[in-house]
């Protein structure tokens, strides 16, 4: 028993920030569409936590690697760490009553932020995401353990073993984990409840992920490196727009239309739409009037969008300001959908849900998504309604 | 009925066919780089010895196989022409399809028919050494087993992802004795300065020729070999379709319908150059013949007829064929062997000029139909092959559709042993399809300078 432990200490020991939202899931398990504002009505209609259980299922796995976690007393972390027998935790912050909130979460993530941890695990659903990255903007990567009732962000593993054979593979390596982006959506709960689904881009944080799940059949991207993937679609899109001077180009969402940008040496809203012409700014954060101002006749303008969240909803969520109105003016023919090879990985489907059914029909059955310099990639459309979002 | 149809030995043929010969018109001669003339056998003599360069422009139509080469290419030829009779059942079809399977040469594909040529001219010139690029590594390991039995030293520069995907092919050439190379490497000026621009890159086919073309200029001892495009390599592939030609005779047939894949151009060539001949003189003026291509690296469907450099650094002559642009790196398809952003200038001519034509198909669609040859005829073809088999596929069910009976032929053109990742890859439904962004990239190309000659 002695020798793994001295060899687990000569590695470089990887720090990881825990934190569990307790009541997180309540609500679904009881058929509300979330649990915000919702605690007491859940309790009171039986729910039983279950946030901690999925954490232990998670952190049962990580026991015998080289890590120390920070983590937050009781059901916030304390209690799933003991449960799945890890010995190596300090308990860095306490909430101050039984009944934690948003409050404690942005708290604690304060306290791994000063301690400098190599990752943030929690365990919750969009909502803990949120006040997650909140504090942690894309300083510190994060990486979520799903046990909310809607996890539409794509901080989420797939599930809890999942999680952990991701923080596996980083520890290995001493805590340099792979970092690629990831959307964390807001969901308008209120709308949700009702059967709709109305999310807005939140943030991009930075997330670890693991690279090709079968490594035997190797499927080379376009580039492996994220980074540079939106590189390469940075730069053959400055080259279009060099080529068409007088386009309209609207650069949406996102931090791949954000290289766009940065090759223009312009600054745009990351979550905004933002309007170039000829190698220039003309306006920023559009919002659906500015649109129609900018579209008034005869201007040939181009959308420039890329998917956006876990489900790869393409125009609709997260993307409001582009009516259906907006798109007809603009015209399908002139939108231009960019992807890294990474994100489409994970979104081999794609979704448009502009509000309008018949536009959304006439999107078809495929589309072209520029994935690299010079290169694009045919991508189905889906045609489910709302597309369920990660769960256990 | 028969399922293998068979030549002796001696029936072998003793002389290649040049189609240049009976082109109604000349084609556009390639142009020097530097001057933006035409080109004069003293300008390829660096690289090529001068059997290969008369080759290349000469006018007659029939040119002697040395008996040397001949020896050699007997290990394995003539090789089988087989009745597709699984595959026409399968597929419930009136036409009959029969296939030129090339998979039977010890590399394993039709590219030795000139590797072998090939070598046999460099060590008659006296050269010690060949260098050259391989895609995939079918040219490679060809040239590598050519190259060994006429006592050649050879160096081979490997695009890099093929490098680490495809570790047997690598294996195959060390074997052969020769020397491979991830490209870019720090061998040449070429490769070192893609290298400082792109620690990172994958590499691709244009950039491991500069690479090869380099280092066969800096080194007397040394010449250049070329796997395809170029119309010395088209010539000695015509051996596939004398043969063929030959072996349908015998069971009283002659092609509807010729297909081959196109990646440079030379089994393509190699299969229908006969059969094009014929289509020119006359004597069989409506054969339909077909070049397929990916969907990913579509230049003949989309790319411009137009003067182009042979690789990246533009050290080749200037050829005046379907061309995406001598930059343009296509994206990691499987079928590494059709990554290639040119094609030959004979075959573009042909297709231009509408004597023969071009389709193309993407990925998936391709190993769906390389999935019901193999489960109907048994051979697992390489992924390059599987664009063949997907267009005879799809003309034989168009003859089901409309109950001709047509004749079709295809090149078969190697074995998929050493591809095996690209099938898994299929079955955990991983493979992309790839487009050609096609308008984007014209928009994009719409500033950028002229290359000389154009
Ligand atoms: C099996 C096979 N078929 C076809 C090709 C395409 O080359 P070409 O167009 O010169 O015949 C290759 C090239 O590597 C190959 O390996």
């Amino acid at each position: 028993m002695e020798l793994p432990l001295l060899l687990s200490s000569t590695l470089t020991m990887c720090v990881i920030g825990l934190l569990v939202n307790p009541i997180a899931g309540l609500g679904g398990a009881v058929g509300l569409k979330g649990t915000d504002g919702q605690v007491g009505e859940a309790r009171a209609r039986g729910a039983l936590p279950r946030a901690s259980g999925r954490a232990m299922e998670a952190l049962a796995l990580l026991s015998g690697l080289p890590v120390c976690f920070i983590s937050c007393s009781g059901a916030m972390g304390e209690e799933a760490l003991r449960n799945a027998g890890v010995s190596r935790y300090e308990v860095a912050y306490r909430a101050s009553s039984g009944l934690t909130s948003a409050d404690d979460t942005v708290a604690a993530c304060r306290i791994f932020l000063e301690r400098n941890v190599d990752l943030v695990l929690f365990c919750g659903g969009d909502g803990t995401a949120r006040d997650v990255y909140s504090v942690l903007g894309d300083a510190t990567p994060m990486l979520g353990i799903p046990a909310g009732v809607k996890m539409y962000s794509a901080v989420f593993a797939v599930t809890p073993t999942a999680a952990a054979r991701i923080v596996m593979s980083g520890c290995r390596e001493g805590g340099h984990f792979l970092i690629r982006d990831a959307e964390v959506v807001d969901v308008d709960e209120e709308a949700y409840r009702e059967g709709e689904l109305k999310t807005h881009l939140f943030g991009i944080a930075k997330s670890p992920y693991v690279r090709g799940l079968i490594q035997s059949t190797k499927q080379v991207f376009e580039s492996h490196d994220e980074e540079r993937a939106k590189t390469d679609i940075a730069h053959f899109i400055r080259e279009v727009m060099d080529g068409t001077p007088d386009i309209l180009y609207i650069l949406g969402p996102g931090s791949t239309t954000a290289a766009i940008a940065g090759e223009l040496d312009l600054k745009k809203t990351l979550l905004g739409f933002d309007a170039v012409k000829g190698g220039a700014l003309v306006a920023s954060d559009l919002h659906e009037q500015a649109f129609l101002a900018l579209l008034k006749e005869g201007t040939q303008a181009r959308l420039v969008i890329s998917i956006i969240g876990a489900q790869g909803a393409l125009l609709g969520r997260g993307t409001q300001q582009v009516s259906p109105n907006v798109i007809r003016i603009i015209g399908i023919e002139n939108i231009i959908v960019v992807a890294t090879p990474q994100k489409l990985t994970e979104t081999p489907v794609v979704f448009v849900d502009t509000g309008d059914p018949d536009l959304d029909t006439s999107f078809g059955t495929h589309i072209s998504v520029i994935s690299g310099y010079r290169i694009a990639r045919r991508i189905k459309i889906g045609t489910g309604e709302i597309p369920s979002p990660n769960t256990g | 009925m028969h399922t293998k149809i068979l030549l002796d030995e001696d029936q072998m043929p003793k002389a290649w066919y040049n189609i240049l010969a009976d082109l109604p018109t000349p084609l556009d001669p390639p142009l020097h780089p530097g001057t933006g003339k035409p080109l004069v056998p003293e300008d390829l003599s660096h690289i090529f010895p001068m059997e290969l360069i008369l080759q290349e422009m000469s006018p007659k139509r029939m040119i002697d196989i040395p008996s040397e080469v001949q020896d050699i290419l007997r290990l394995w030829r003539p090789s089988p022409l087989y009745r597709a009779h699984r595959l026409e059942k399968h597929l419930k079809t009136p036409a009959h399809i029969y296939y030129k399977y090339e998979g039977v040469s010890p590399p394993g594909s039709h590219k030795p028919n000139t590797a072998v040529p090939q070598a046999y001219y460099n060590m008659k010139a006296g050269i010690e050494r060949i260098a050259t690029e391989t895609g995939a590594g079918q040219w490679g390991s060809a040239l590598a087993f050519a190259t060994q039995l006429f006592g050649l030293e050879c160096t081979v520069y490997m695009v890099r992802s093929s490098y680490s995907q495809k570790p047997y092919r690598k294996s195959m050439m060390q074997v052969w004795g020769a020397e491979c190379i991830p490209s870019p490497s720090t061998r040449t000026k070429a490769g070192s300065s893609v290298l400082q621009k792109d620690p990172e890159t994958p590499g691709s086919l244009g950039i491991a020729i500069s690479e090869a073309v380099e280092d066969a200029a800096t080194h007397s001892n040394t010449n250049y070999s070329l796997g395809s495009v170029l119309n010395h390599v088209c010539l000695h592939q015509t051996i596939t379709g004398l043969e063929s030609k030959e072996q349908l005779a015998m069971v009283d047939e002659y092609p509807d319908v010729v297909i081959g894949c196109l990646g440079g151009g030379s089994n393509f060539a190699g299969i229908s150059f006969p059969f094009a001949g014929d289509k020119l003189k006359g004597t069989h003026r409506e054969t339909d013949i077909i070049a397929v291509e990916p969907a990913s690296c579509p230049k003949l469907t989309k790319g411009l007829y137009t003067y182009d450099y042979g690789d990246v650094a533009g050290l080749t002559p200037l050829l005046k064929m379907f061309t995406l642009g001598h930059d343009f790196v296509p994206p990691s398809i499987h079928a590494g062997g059709l990554r290639y952003h040119g094609a030959s200038p004979i075959d573009s001519k042909l297709i231009h000029d509408g004597v023969m034509r071009a389709v193309s198909y993407h990925q998936s669609e391709v190993f769906d139909a390389a999935q019901t040859f193999a489960r109907t005829e048994g051979i697992i073809i390489a992924p390059e092959t599987s664009h063949a088999a997907r267009a005879a596929i799809d003309e034989a069910l168009r003859c089901k559709k409309s109950g001709e009976a047509k004749t079709i032929l295809f090149n078969c053109s190697g074995h998929g042993h050493f591809d095996m990742s690209a099938y898994d890859a299929y079955y955990a439904h991983q493979l992309v399809d790839y487009e050609y962004p096609e308008k984007l990239i014209r928009e994009s190309l719409a500033r950028l300078p002229k290359i000389p000659g154009t």
